[in-house]
């Protein structure tokens, strides 16, 4: 099975269904130790110089250009050099027609659908991921345990079927998790690899990953269904239709706080402000730019806003 | 039960108790376990960068130790900046929100040391230094070494060093006024640094407000410890 490099949100459902195996890129760099030359983002730099290096066994790249990152695009560019790569816009303003066209192409790219059943077979995981979402918000599952699970929603880790079965396994763990802070993690994910179980020791249990949770809830069984729902990939659209969005999903998972993480050269430092402004909650913004264990300074900055949502209480 | 307060932090360590009055002690970071001796850890709430490592039995971050320490001689504080030997800490405890730089030497103690070295000066005597200035002149540099090579030129055109120290001042306390939030009332600093009347004078001009400093304002963490610990054993 051909393996295909993705960046953030690229339907699984289509890209399995095209007989290609998808590998989320970004799930190399929160361990990596590469410290590329030429960057902005940590993120794209790292996959980019990967690619470049040979250092990854791909036969493609599918780069989510418009409606996730420019930096994105560019770093994308470059790694096009070594391996065929396709763009994928997503609409600002939700046009199912124009992402069904979107996805006729990408799949196109892929030599066209060969398994359409795959896409239900997908679908049927994204059910079981949701499950484990709940569990999680209700204390059943450690931050860092759903994490893990969550955020390879994205890919699957290149195999539904086993998967699943992963899945399957996941023990509910013990520990009371009612004293803690519910915290949802908005932004991007963190791009330290031991961050959940860090705020877990600290008192903060993250109730709400909003990048996996994108990753997860969008899902359909043909193209059509595909392009309705991805439509709404939230980060993508204008703000106010994201904060919207979170206004209620917070609401309904009954967070206490925020934690917005951001990164070295990302537009999503820039929304900070309007981020607090809409969503009224206590917020601890977190700037990162390299990857690795979370620092002390970061330590620091966690479990002074463990201490002030306790003396909020 | 808790009896002590004990600060650690970059360059000084501090302890404070209350029976019944305020009582002290500062020391060099390096010599933190000399202020111990004697002293069970159950009677210790510490703070400061290492609070994890010293005994203790309560631990608190100086954001929360600032705030109770603060509150000794404040009621109602609407923004605390701690200005420590190697970050800075606005907290504004209105909105429970706070912003710590610890990415740039510009804008904390250490660059008044790196200054004050410099010199060949005690950082201590900036203050007083800065009494005699009669003018200042705009460093552009927001970066600690290459503001020191603007001021080393402008010594070369002939300016007095005390124009400069005030000069530098100024410079540091616009890097501060640009953390703090632009409807805060009541700011109160505290940290070593606040004892450098020069510093204070310029933050004043620059946000149009009175900065208030505890008394002893580098032990307020310490003493904040200790208002915290006690608090948190009648949980
Ligand atoms: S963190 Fe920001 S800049 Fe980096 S890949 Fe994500 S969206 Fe792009």
């Amino acid at each position: 099975m051909k393996t295909v490099g993705i960046t953030a949100l690229v339907p699984p459902e289509l890209v399995f269904a095209c007989g290609f195996k998808p590998f989320d890129l970004n799930n190399i760099v929160p361990t990596s130790d590469v410290r590329p030359r030429n960057k902005l983002c940590a993120w794209t730099a790292i996959w980019r110089e990967e690619i470049m290096n040979g250092k990854l066994d791909l036969d493609s790249l599918v780069v989510v250009a418009g409606g996730d990152c420019h930096n994105a695009l560019v770093d994308g560019e470059r790694a096009a050099e070594k391996i065929p790569a396709f763009y994928l816009f997503y609409p600002f303003d939700g046009d199912k027609d124009y992402l069904k066209s979107q996805f006729e192409r990408l799949s196109s790219f892929l030599g066209g659908i060969i398994d359409p059943e795959m896409m239900k077979t997908v679908k049927n995981v994204k059910k079981e991921l949701i499950k484990l979402d709940q569990m999680r918000v209700r204390g059943m599952v450690s931050s860092e345990l759903g994490f893990q699970y969550l955020i390879s929603g994205s890919d699957l880790q290149g195999d539904p079927t086993a998967f699943r079965e992963e899945l399957s396994r996941i023990p509910q763990e013990k520990g009371d998790r009612s004293s803690m802070h519910r915290v949802a993690l908005l932004g991007v994910p963190p791009i330290h690899h031991d961050f959940h179980r860090e705020a877990e020791k600290l008192g903060l249990h993250i109730a709400f990953d909003e990048m996996p949770f994108e990753f997860i809830r969008h899902t359909g069984a043909s193209l059509n269904e595909l392009a309705r729902d991805y439509a709404d990939y939230t980060f993508a659209r204008e703000l106010k239709y994201r904060f919207n969005f979170l206004e209620e999903e917070l609401k309904r998972r009954r967070v206490d706080a925020i934690i917005h993480c951001t990164q070295f050269a990302c537009h999503h430092t820039l929304e900070d402000g309007m981020l607090r402004e809409y969503l009224q909650y206590p917020t601890l913004t977190v700037h990162s730019d390299l990857p690795g264990p979370v620092p002390e300074q970061l330590k620091l900055r966690l479990e002074a806003f463990s201490e002030i949502l306790w003396r909020r209480r | 039960m808790i009896r002590y307060g004990v600060d650690v932090g970059s360059t000084t360590a501090k302890i404070v108790s209350l029976t019944p009055e305020l009582r002290y002690r500062i020391r060099e970071t390096r010599e933190w376990e000399t202020l111990l001796e004697g002293i069970p850890s159950h009677e210790i709430a510490s703070t400061g960068y290492f609070r994890h490592k010293i005994p203790h039995r309560v631990a608190a971050t100086e954001i929360t130790t600032a705030i109770y320490g603060v509150r000794e001689y404040i009621s109602d504080p609407e923004v605390i900046v701690d200005i420590g030997g190697q970050d800075t800490k606005v907290i504004d405890v209105q909105r429970n929100n706070f912003i710590v730089n610890d990415k740039c030497s510009a804008g904390t103690g250490a660059f008044l040391e790196f200054i004050a070295h410099h010199f060949g000066l005690r950082v201590t005597d900036l203050s007083e230094i800065h009494e005699k200035a009669t003018r200042t002149i705009k460093i552009n540099h927001t970066c600690s070494v290459f503001a020191l090579s603007e001021v080393v030129s402008h010594l070369v055109d002939g300016c007095r060093v005390e124009d400069l120290i005030a000069s530098i001042h100024q410079a540091f306390a616009e890097r501060i006024a640009q953390m703090i939030p632009d409807d805060a009332g009541e700011i109160v600093l505290i940290g070593g640094t606040a004892q450098n009347r020069g510093i204070i004078r310029a933050l004043e001009e620059i946000l149009g407000e009175r900065i208030y400093t505890p008394p002893n304002p580098q032990i307020i963490n310490a003493l904040g410890a200790l208002r915290y610990g006690e608090e948190r054993e009648e949980w």
